[in-house]
Formats: C-alpha cells, sequence, structure tokens
C-alpha cells in the first residue's frame, strides 16, 4: 500500500474529501469578516473582498450574546457539577463493588444511554412544570445532567476498572475509609478518565438544543444553541452576525472535543477498536 | 457472580447499593417515570394541560394509523435511516481506508476530519441553512461555477429531505471514519504480509482479510449510527421544521410537532411508544454486539 502510485490517488481523494467536509465551516468563517453589503452580494464571493473584522465586536451590542454565552455555560457547568456528583460513586460501584444485578445494570446503562429525549419530552414537560422550573437554567442542568448520566458511568467505570485494585486494598488495610481510597487514591490516578467524562458532559450540555427550546422561554435565559437559532427566527437575518457567533461558540466546542475523541470512540465503539 | 444468590445484603452490596442510590433517583424521576408517564398516556384522552382525563383504549393509536400524513411519515422515517447510515457507512470506510495509508500530512488530516462531529449540531445545521442559500449561499454558486444547475434546496420537498439528509450524513461520517479507521489498526499487519505471500490482489485482501476482521466494528457503529440518525432532531427542526408542507418529517420531529405545536399530547404520546419499541430493539441489539465484541 506505499507505492508512489497510491499516493497520487490519496492526495487527491484526501484534499477532495476534506474540501467537502470542511466547506461549511469555510463558508462561516468567510462569511464572518465579510460587510453586509457583500454578504447580500450576488454572486457571491468565495472570499471576502473586504475584511470587516468588527463583526466580531458588532455582536456583542446587537444581541445579548454576552448573556447567551452565561446561560450556556453555567447550564453547562451545573450539568456537570450534577453528573460528576452521581456519576463517581454510581461508577466506582459498578468497577470495584460485588453486588447482585451488576450485569444487569450495565446492560440497562448501555440501552439507556440510546434513549432519545424526544420519547419522553412530553412528560418531562410535566415533571419539569410540575417542579416549578419552566423557564428555569435548572431545568436544563438536571435534565441534560440525567440524560449524559448513562453514558458517563458507563466511560468512567471502564476507566477504574483499567486501574489495578491492589493500591486501594493495601490503603484499606492500612485503615484509609473507603471515601479516603476514593478521593486520595483512586481519583487521582483516574484522572484522564474524569477528565473525559467531564469533557463529555460540558460539551453536550454547551449543546443541547431541544431542551432548551422546549423549557425556556424568555430570551434572557436562552443558551447559545436557542440564542443563535432565534437569529434566524428574525425576519431578516444577519448572517455575517450569526456566522460570527458560531464561529465563537464553536471554538470552545471544537478544541474540548478534540481532546477526548479517541476515549469516546473506544467507549462507543466497545473492545472491537482497542487497537 | 461468585457469590450464593442469598448474599444481597453483605456489607460490600449494601455500600454498592447506596453509591448507586443517588444516580438511581435521578434515573427515576426523570427517565424512567416519564417514560412510564408516556406510555400511559398513550393509552389516555389528555387534555392540552398533558393531565389524564379518561381511558382511551388503543384511541391514540388508532387516531394515528387514520391519519393519511402517518404512514408517510414512517416510510420516511425507515427511508432517512437506511439511506444516511448507508451513506455514512460508505464513505467513512473510503475515508478510513484513506487514512490507514501512510502518507505526510497524515495526523493533520484525520484531525481536521473529526471537526464536523465536534462541531456542535445545532449550530452545523444553521451553518448549512445558510450554505444552502439559493441567492448567497456559496454552495449552490459554486455547483453553478462548476457547471451544475443545482435546486433551492430547502423549498421542495424532494430536495429539502435529501439536504437534511446530507446534513444528517455530514455530522455523520467522522464518527464512522475514526472507529473504522480504529479497527483497521487493529488489525494484524501478518495476515495482510501472509495474504501477499499468497500472492493476493489489493481487492481480495480487502475483501478476504479486513472486512471480515471488520465485521464487529462494523455491526457494533452501524447499529449506534442506525439509533442517532433515527433520532436526529436537531438537523430537521432547525433547516426546515419538517417542512415544506410535512414533507420533512420523520417520527422524531413529528412527535415533536403534534405536542408542541399542535398541542394533540394523546396520539403524540402514542407515537412516542412507538419509537420507544424501535428504539428498545435496536438499541437491545446494539448492546448485545457491543459486549460480544467486547469480550474478545
Amino acid at each position: 500500500m506505499r507505492s508512489r502510485g497510491t499516493y497520487y490517488l490519496v492526495y487527491p481523494l484526501v484534499i477532495f474529501l476534506l474540501l467537502v467536509l470542511l466547506f461549511p465551516f469555510f463558508v462561516m468563517i468567510s462569511t464572518s469578516l465579510k460587510p453586509v453589503k457583500e454578504v447580500y452580494a450576488n454572486p457571491p464571493h468565495w472570499i471576502p473582498q473586504t475584511i470587516h473584522l468588527t463583526n466580531f465586536s458588532d455582536i456583542w451590542g446587537k444581541y445579548p450574546l454576552g448573556s447567551y454565552f452565561k446561560n450556556s455555560f453555567i447550564v453547562a457547568v451545573g450539568t456537570t457539577i450534577i453528573n460528576m456528583l452521581l456519576c463517581i460513586p454510581a461508577a466506582y460501584a459498578i468497577a470495584r463493588l460485588r453486588f447482585v444485578g451488576k450485569n444487569f445494570m450495565m446492560y440497562l446503562f448501555l440501552i439507556v444511554q440510546m434513549f432519545s429525549p424526544l420519547i419522553v419530552v412530553i412528560s418531562l414537560f410535566k415533571v419539569i412544570s410540575r417542579l416549578g422550573l419552566l423557564d428555569n437554567l435548572l431545568a436544563l442542568i438536571l435534565t441534560n445532567g440525567v440524560f449524559t448520566l448513562a453514558f458517563a458511568i458507563w466511560l468512567l467505570s471502564g476507566y477504574f476498572r483499567g486501574i489495578p485494585k491492589e493500591i486501594e486494598e493495601a490503603a484499606l488495610i492500612d485503615g484509609c475509609s473507603r471515601f479516603q481510597t476514593i478521593t486520595r487514591i483512586l481519583l487521582p490516578i483516574a484522572m484522564p478518565g474524569v477528565v473525559t467524562t467531564v469533557i463529555y458532559t460540558f460539551i453536550s450540555a454547551w449543546n443541547e438544543f431541544m431542551f432548551a427550546l422546549t423549557f425556556i422561554t424568555s430570551m434572557e435565559k436562552r443558551p447559545l444553541t436557542l440564542g443563535l437559532y432565534n437569529f434566524i427566527g428574525r425576519w431578516a437575518v444577519q448572517w455575517q452576525y450569526l456566522m460570527a457567533a458560531a464561529f465563537l461558540a464553536l471554538i470552545p466546542v471544537v478544541i474540548l472535543f478534540m481532546l477526548i475523541e479517541r476515549e469516546l470512540v473506544q467507549g462507543l465503539a466497545g473492545g472491537a477498536v482497542k487497537g | 457472580m461468585m457469590y450464593k444468590k442469598g448474599k444481597i445484603w453483605t456489607t460490600e452490596s449494601r455500600l454498592a447499593y447506596l453509591l448507586l442510590l443517588p444516580a438511581a433517583v435521578f434515573l427515576i424521576v426523570f427517565m424512567f417515570y416519564p417514560i412510564v408517564f408516556v406510555i400511559l398516556m398513550s393509552f389516555f384522552k389528555v387534555n392540552k394541560l398533558g393531565n389524564l382525563v379518561g381511558f382511551f383504549g388503543t384511541g391514540n393509536f388508532e387516531s394515528l394509523l387514520k391519519l393519511p400524513e402517518f404512514g408517510s411519515v414512517i416510510v420516511r422515517s425507515c427511508l432517512w435511516t437506511a439511506l444516511a447510515v448507508a451513506a455514512k457507512t460508505a464513505i467513512g470506510l473510503v475515508i478510513a481506508l484513506l487514512l490507514n495509508v501512510e502518507f505526510k500530512g497524515r495526523k493533520l488530516a484525520r484531525t481536521l476530519i473529526i471537526i464536523p462531529w465536534a462541531s456542535s449540531i445545532p449550530i452545523s445545521a444553521m451553518l448549512w441553512q445558510w450554505t444552502y442559500n439559493n441567492d448567497f449561499g456559496l454552495l449552490n454558486y459554486t455547483l453553478r461555477f462548476l457547471g451544475f444547475n443545482p435546486p433551492v434546496w430547502l423549498a421542495f420537498p424532494r430536495s429539502a429531505f435529501f439536504a437534511n439528509m446530507w446534513v444528517d450524513i455530514w455530522c455523520g461520517i467522522p464518527f464512522m471514519a475514526l472507529v473504522f479507521l480504529a479497527g483497521l489498526q487493529a488489525i494484524p499487519q501478518e495476515l495482510y504480509e501472509a495474504a501477499e505471500v499468497d500472492g493476493a490482489t489489493s481487492l481480495f485482501k480487502f475483501r478476504f482479510v479486513t472486512l471480515p476482521l471488520l465485521g464487529g466494528v462494523l455491526t457494533v457503529a452501524t447499529l449506534l449510527s442506525i439509533l442517532w440518525t433515527f433520532n436526529d432532531f436537531n438537523v430537521i427542526y432547525i433547516l426546515t421544521k419538517g417542512g415544506p408542507a410535512n414533507s420533512t418529517d420523520i417520527l422524531i420531529t413529528y412527535i415533536y410537532k403534534y405536542a408542541f405545536q399542535y398541542i394533540k399530547f394523546g396520539p403524540s404520546a402514542a407515537m412516542a411508544v412507538i419509537t420507544f419499541v424501535i428504539l428498545m430493539v435496536v438499541s437491545i441489539f446494539y448492546a448485545r454486539n457491543y459486549f460480544r465484541e467486547g469480550v474478545q
């Protein structure tokens, strides 16, 4: 597979596929740099003829982008905290303790992580309204926390299981409490796994759209995805602003995602891909 | 389990249940109870506030069957899932095979290919909506430049369906490519060398070494992709909201529309139950294959 002939085939194909896959991001960057006149020029230009960086500063005053970012951040951090508080003990129990029904539970978690929140959104709406949490960011924190929980437990317990338990057993014999063995020994060693789980949860909550669409009604409580979506709802979409805002919203998630993609692939596709 | 069935309440297992309790409480309140309630709703008359007002038997399900468009929504959901998953699998496999060749810039190419997956799906859908714009969007401009005659993508039922589907495919390609790449890299090099000694051609090696050894990964990734594709609410809702004239609705967007636009909770719950059953069956297949591969 390493002959010169292959290269002549590989490079054009890879470049073509990259062009196709990255095309909308190219559109995003190009549009975000254009002045209004050029955005609505027909025929359009691939590359802006004048670079108009002020779009990036204008959006903060024209839209409540600051509060969108803040809301998304609150939701993502809140979701991550709830998720970790529930997930660490559960993952520890699954990885380290023997109990009846463990296999059933693991199977259940694997299946549950596939549930689309759409099938329960009608009744979840009732639960949230009965708890008085409609139009409250806490509703998003709770629902995102629960719908990321199964996969988080799954990922983290896998990590815990990969760590030899002899150190913890020695510590237990030396008089450490269970709690201490978790916080002082297991978690520091499992830090890469914890970080992966935290990033996964954070990204999922940051990107979430459907719960926000359903539970959030007032403008100042919209997270980013919903806020940007409502750019389009206006009668004249200012695409250069939407693209600039999208660019800023995407940077953090794309970078974070790159850090954990290998673990995600492995966590989702199982032992088959342990290369 | 190494110990006897009678010993459910050992100190160890009591601690385990205690540690699992908080997670279980949240899952029950926000996931299992809503599932049970949706199932109840589907057999009851439900008023506009979402309260059960009287037993309805299979009335909600029957009312769905009487809807002329319900059949086409089901057919469309299946078509949507089948075509999109097939495309993701094929394109993902091609990318994985390409990235499995050693060439300069391979790492960079791999990183760049992940970006559509790394990106937020709702935001990606918005990027595509602008890209698809007929007058000012760069896609149709580029296609015309290359000599094609593209439609106004989101304005007509058929082109809107495929435009939606392409965005879903585009979001799903990187995952497929990465999983297949990991699967390819796990295939022992010796097998290829052995085949080469026997004088096998590239095509022969692909058919009789690569594909069979990739089988497990292929199954798990495809099942997972079926679940995600079937559940893809964001793309359709953001690009077309199921329009024009419900022509791009799939089951999952239809549920939402019925509940929160038409405020008909009963039929919506019935659709949710149908979806739940379908997803449950596929999920069980996925979980079984996942474990089978995990053990090997």
